[in-house]
């Protein structure tokens, strides 16, 4: 899902830096300075997390997580997916600088997703917890193929998005347990 | 867990690793833009930006073989991309040759070279600075406090995390050899969920000694860094030699 440079039209990915740039004022607003330690080790924990691979059809997926983290940050999610991101592209060379700014709108917009669906407080916990899992991968999927079509690459793309459906599949039951256990053990990390 | 691979190579003495980090993240961004916005050259001029990077590999010292390494891990990603150009436009019935459509090989060929340039760049800013340095030159190119503050409270913790990942990786797989059943789910769910409980509790210890340190809200920016003729100079030419490439017309 990380992008890497050289695949999207710069201008795209010039335009998402600044759009980035709000989304990250946006949501930082009002941040309260005890909530910053737990912004960054949550965003830690969200890079090392995702580095465990789930069996999958022969081979192993890695987990997102982006639903969960929508869940448990809010609205800033935003930037400490965008941290994470910029980390990953330097550490690993996991997506580029350039698309930086389109992987975390990208994966932003999951987390932003499943967190709005996870403010739905009438809907049971039962389908809110897999379904913000199921988001959090699947609109990342639908915006990577919607700028994949418009960077050139033919509508085929689309066919990418049933694996990420597979993937998102898995991720929705791996959030709803871990919201479950959070529930068991300790309720108040949950908003 | 060894965190010393992510700067493994910068405390190597070389014209490159002394450039200031400023300088070397805004080149880095420029050329990167510069190549990847390339849409017009021939191979000829991707065969000189590749020749660009690999006099400033040469010249930062750092061993070709970890660039080629970290260009190998990466691949997988870059060759998928480039292979889905065309499969992309074949899977729509469109047609794969059609000089419209930039979907010809050489606009996947395009795709490989353009992506590894960028792979090579980023790879020698990371391997030619100190990380908390490039932190700090982050902060005083006035990215957004939160985010720095987030970034390097990211990088302080994010190898313990792994330590912690690995360790309940395997409990995990002692608890549950054999194969995938649906109820594994449950288990990998519980190990995530761990994960963020004990990171969330140590984000509560972290707090309470980051006051005691005085922390206010940001980590104070030290005064490290500071930009020479040498800085600006080294920096204006990789610019302009890039910059003269993609303006090349054969």
């Amino acid at each position: 899902m990380h992008i890497s440079d050289g695949i999207i039209q710069t201008p795209v990915c010039l335009a998402a830096h600044a759009v980035c740039a709000a989304a990250i004022y946006i949501s930082g607003r009002n941040t309260e300075q005890e909530d910053i330690p737990k912004m960054g080790m949550t965003g830690a924990a969200l890079f090392t997390a995702s580095l465990i691979h789930f069996p999958f059809a022969g081979t192993s997926i890695h987990l997102g997580l982006f639903g969960l983290a929508g869940i448990i940050l809010g609205r800033r999610a935003f930037p400490v997916i965008y941290a994470a991101l910029f980390l990953q592209s330097l550490i690993f060379q996991h997506g580029g600088l350039l698309t930086l700014g389109v992987n975390a709108l990208n994966m932003g917009a999951g987390a932003w997703g499943a967190w709005l669906l996870w403010r739905v407080k009438r809907l049971p916990e039962s389908l809110r917890a897999p379904s913000a899992g199921f988001l959090g991968i699947l609109i990342p999927a639908l915006l990577m193929a919607f700028e994949f079509n418009f960077s050139g690459y033919g509508k085929g793309i689309f066919y990418l998005l049933t694996i990420y459906l597979a993937v998102a599949v898995i991720e929705s039951g791996i959030t709803f347990s871990a919201v479950r256990f959070f529930r068991k053990v300790k309720a108040d990390i949950l908003p | 867990m060894k965190h010393n691979f992510v700067d493994k190579y910068s405390g190597i003495d070389s014209p490159v690793h002394r450039i200031d980090p400023r300088i070397k993240l805004i080149v880095s961004f420029v050329c990167i833009a510069v190549v990847v916005s390339d849409s017009r050259s021939g191979f000829a001029q991707f065969a000189l930006y590749f020749l660009l990077t690999a006099l400033l590999t040469v010249l930062s010292r750092v061993p070709a073989a970890h660039i080629l390494k970290r260009c190998l891990i990466v691949s997988p990603f870059i060759f998928m991309a480039s292979l889905f150009l065309p499969l992309s436009h074949i899977l729509a019935g469109d047609t794969v040759h059609g000089p419209s459509l930039g979907a010809s090989p050489k606009a996947a060929l395009m795709i490989l070279c353009k992506a590894f340039l960028a792979v090579i760049l980023l790879n020698l800013l990371s391997s030619t600075e100190k990380f908390h340095r490039l932190l700090s030159g982050m902060r005083r190119l006035k990215i957004p406090s939160l985010v720095g503050t987030i970034l390097a409270l990211i990088y302080r913790s994010v190898f313990v995390l792994i330590d912690e990942t690995q360790k309940t990786t395997r409990a995990r797989q002692s608890r549950t050899p054999g194969t995938l059943k649906m109820p594994r789910m449950t288990v990998y769910g519980r190990q995530v969920a761990i994960i963020f409980l004990r990171s969330w509790k140590r984000s509560q210890v972290i707090y309470t000694s980051m006051l005691s340190r005085g922390f206010n809200g940001e980590f104070p920016c030290t005064r490290e860094l500071s930009l020479s003729r040498y800085d600006l100079l080294s920096g204006g030419i990789v610019t302009m030699l890039f910059l003269a490439v993609r303006l090349w017309s054969f």
